[in-house]
């Protein structure tokens, strides 16, 4: 019997992923010059994380 | 009388030639569209269009990978239709997702429900990159 790929990821892990290939898609369809995507990439990666724990953390009161 | 003859002449032919570019523009979109990175391909754009085949198929293969919900067109309310918008966003990846998916979607845990996004999120963005790459064809984004 074929299982699949079954990719078993943690939460952290899930956002780390989602998180960077979308900054990796996002830099590279705007931005031209290599310089400039880095840093697109960099800073919507830091944005992402930075509000994906941010949301955690405001919803840690309302989690119990 | 010749500069006013050519002028005319001109003004005949720049209609024809953006119908035209609109025509080219459109077909590098669908190409977008079914498979990733090929509309920025067309345009020899190469950082986009390997960047686009992989993002989304990083995306897809994840979201499969995860047993994400691969919706259907016989979805049962708004949400399920969006879903298979969002999904056939991927195009020809939809299909690849469906056959990598042997065991059908598992939403009853966390892992499912990332899938889901997962599968949502590359379709949207490449749509997105169709739509750049419609634009880029057009001549209004480099």
């Amino acid at each position: 019997m074929n299982a699949g790929l079954g990719f078993k990821l943690s939460h952290l892990q899930s956002m780390l992923l989602f998180a960077l290939v979308i900054s990796v898609g996002f830099g590279f369809l705007s931005k031209r010059r290599p310089a400039d995507r880095l840093k697109y990439i960099a800073w919507a990666l830091f944005l992402f994380l930075l509000v994906g724990v941010g949301i955690g953390w405001a919803m840690y009161p309302f989690s119990r | 009388m010749e500069e006013n003859k050519m002028a005319g002449e001109a003004a005949i032919a720049a209609p024809q030639r953006d119908a035209k570019r609109e025509g080219i523009a459109f077909v590098i979109a669908i190409a977008g569209w079914l498979v990733p990175g090929l509309g920025h391909a067309l345009l020899k754009m190469w950082g986009r269009a390997i960047a686009c085949f992989l993002t989304v198929g990083v995306l897809v293969v994840l979201g499969a990978g995860m047993r994400g919900n691969l919706f259907t067109s016989s979805g049962n309310d708004a949400f399920d239709s969006l879903g298979f918008i969002a999904d056939m966003g991927t195009g020809t990846f939809y299909l690849a997702a469906r056959s990598l998916e042997k065991e059908g979607p598992d939403v009853s845990h966390a892992d499912g429900d990332y899938g889901t996004r997962f599968l949502a999120t590359a379709g949207v963005l490449n749509l997105l990159a169709a739509l750049h790459a419609f634009e880029a064809a057009r001549g209004r984004k480099a």
